[in-house]
């Protein structure tokens, strides 16, 4: 009999590292799984983490594929289960089962200048498919991210978005002005305007708060982009990942396995229910 | 396979399940339910519409998944809890509880299998009873591609003949059980025949409530996602969630952990049915609610059975039972709603 979804794989969490701190806290955790294992994953797919006793919660890979030693996950505090994975240290053990998804379709993106736009955490799910494309730069063209969060404490990643900035443009930005911040100051659609990506043989993958890929999207849209141009991944509550549950659907897609993440082509024909 | 039983003989036929356990309609007060049967005597197919539908014997309100702990050296396990029980035969199913079983079995399997739901399939066997006459008020199985007499799901069919059964096998399994009651079984003789094609094609007419148009809701609905309709539908609603949990094709479910010790860590995961009338269901934990009112539910509760699921497997996700009709405290009729809605196409 093929394995039962449901049953997670232990892994312990080799390495935890505090991105952000006060009241919304984000962590990173890096995991191995405890036994050999056949999980392979695709850019932009999720995995359900287990605590034992608080439940589970999809969260998305942040970590390459190309990566095989383990996997990472950047989480942000917020419910019982985000909570519990706040309060484990390093050696502990959590349960992963997955992956869940469609993940970025990056082999249709062979050739073309890929655009990555992130908010806040949102930064996570961009992180794996950013990685991966730098890692093959050679297959695809120019490579450029625009991210930013509400203050410079809140930006994940940030050694390595320095070390990033000697191999791509990355346009970073805070809402409001601080002191010593000499880059962008304003949202990041603003920052968008401000850097005018061209639309010519792109691809933009924006990630981040609703209210915020909104107007990102208005943004690309004013720039010329086409729907079909632009890429984001949706979020719903989720308890199954296999389409079974019922929560996560928009219409007649379940998001833990049809999406997350869609075209705004494809998400415009979706009812406005997410 | 057909032959037919007399009742007399049923007792003795059933006798022989040695190897299965039983199921059959039971009155308890003033409700049916399908309980497990100790004494084949106890069976009594003269039954009025169950409260829950025999969803309820494959897909259980709640069920273990696995079990998690910590031992003595401090490592955690995890142990599998597929279901491990005998196979299961089932009498007195209706024909539009059976059809809706063929509907589950779409969600639970496909590209991911479920394999809780899937083995207690595997294992239960459906022995299904014609409705000669219509076991709710609210019946509607002919509206919904159903009919008092569909075989769909099932694998045997039984129908009254007053002083006998005439059964019909429509699986090797079925097969199997009628050839345990050897002996007992006669050939059927052409006026047995004649009987059961008369009381199929009356059982059809008994029902009386029906949905004028079905086959346009589908598309009605498409347009009908942004309408003012589903504020003013929803109005009376409390929110009960009676009308999913009772419903043979819902399949909704939460899983969560229960803790039964935390040190050391002993606990499993279970799942339980859930409903989408509930305002948390949907609900992140960031408070962000994407179906944050009853309009919203309701709407979606519809548009799930006659736009969503269409779309994806090209059936209605009704079988016409009515029991959402019968048990909603505040009187929502789903064929007045799309009734309702068929207007507002026209």
């Amino acid at each position: 009999m093929e394995h039962n979804t449901y049953l997670p794989r232990l892994a312990k969490i080799i390495q935890i590292k505090q991105e952000v701190g006060g009241a919304r806290p984000i962590k990173t955790f890096r995991t191995q799984f405890l036994n050999e294992n056949d999980f392979s994953f695709r850019c932009g797919q999720s995995a359900m983490l287990s605590v034992f006793g608080k439940g589970e919660s999809m969260i998305s890979i942040s970590s390459t594929p190309l990566i095989k030693d383990y996997l990472q996950f950047s989480i942000l505090k917020m419910g019982r289960v985000t909570s519990a994975l706040h309060e484990m240290e390093e050696n502990g053990i959590i349960g992963i089962r997955g992956p869940y998804g469609n993940g970025f379709p990056l082999d249709r993106w062979k050739e073309k200048n890929l655009i990555f736009i992130g908010g806040g955490i949102g930064l996570a799910p961009i992180w794996s498919v950013l990685q991966t494309a730098l890692e093959k730069k050679e297959e695809y063209g120019d490579l450029m991210l625009i991210y930013g969060a509400r203050t410079s404490k809140d930006l994940v990643f940030r050694e390595e978005l320095q070390e990033l900035k000697s191999k791509m443009p990355v346009h970073l930005s805070v809402d409001v002005e601080e002191p010593g911040w000499e880059e962008f100051i304003g949202f990041v659609p603003q920052n968008v305007t401000d850097k005018k990506p061209s639309p010519k043989n792109a691809i933009t993958i924006t990630c981040g708060p609703p209210i915020m890929i909104k107007f990102v999207i208005k943004a690309l849209e004013d720039l010329g982009f086409e729907d079909d141009q632009i890429y984001t991944t949706v979020e719903n509550k989720m308890k199954c990942g296999i389409g079974k549950c019922g929560r996560c659907n928009i219409g007649k897609h379940y998001v833990c396995k049809d999406g997350p993440v869609y075209s705004w082509a494809e998400l415009k024909k979706l009812p406005q229910e997410y | 396979m057909e032959k037919i039983l007399k009742k007399n003989s049923f007792p003795q036929w059933v006798k022989k399940f040695i190897d299965y356990d039983i199921y059959a309609p039971v009155e308890d007060g003033d409700f049916w339910n399908y309980s497990l049967i100790e004494d084949p005597k106890n069976i009594n197919l003269d039954f009025l519409t169950t409260v829950l539908s025999p969803k309820k014997i494959i897909f259980p309100q709640k069920e273990i998944l696995l079990e998690f702990s910590t031992s003595n050296n401090g490592d955690l396990e995890l142990k599998e809890r597929l279901p491990e029980e005998k196979t299961k035969v089932v009498f007195g199913v209706r024909p539009c509880d059976a059809r809706a079983l063929t509907l589950t079995d779409k969600v639970f399997g496909g590209d991911f299998i479920d394999p809780y739901y899937q083995k207690r399939r595997d294992q239960t066997l459906l022995i299904g009873l014609t409705c000669n006459t219509p076991p709710s008020p609210h019946c509607f199985c002919t509206s919904v591609e159903g009919s008092p007499h569909s075989t769909d799901g099932l694998d045997i069919l039984m129908t009254d003949l007053r002083d006998k059964y005439y059964v019909e096998s429509f699986s090797g399994k079925g097969e199997q059980l009628i050839n345990l009651g050897k002996g007992l079984f006669e050939t059927p003789k052409a006026k047995d025949k004649k009987e059961l094609e008369k009381i199929k094609a009356d059982s059809e007419k008994k029902i009386k409530r029906q949905i004028k148009n079905i086959k346009k809701i589908p598309k009605i609905l498409k347009g009908m996602f942004e309408s003012p309709f589903w504020d003013e539908e929803s109005l009376s609603c409390l929110r009960c969630g009676i009308c999913t949990y009772l419903c043979p094709t819902c399949h909704c479910f939460d899983i969560n952990d229960e803790v039964i010790s935390s040190s050391p860590l002993e606990g499993q995961r279970v799942r339980t049915w859930d409903t989408c009338q509930f305002p948390n269901f949907t609900m992140h934990s960031s408070g962000h609610n994407p179906r944050p009112d009853r309009a919203s539910r309701l709407r979606q509760r519809i548009f799930h059975k006659f736009q969503y699921f269409v779309e994806q497997f090209g059936d209605f996700q009704c079988i016409g039972c009515g029991r959402c009709i019968a048990k909603c405290p505040v009187g929502i009729d789903i064929i007045e709603v799309l009734e309702k809605v068929d207007k507002y196409g026209a």
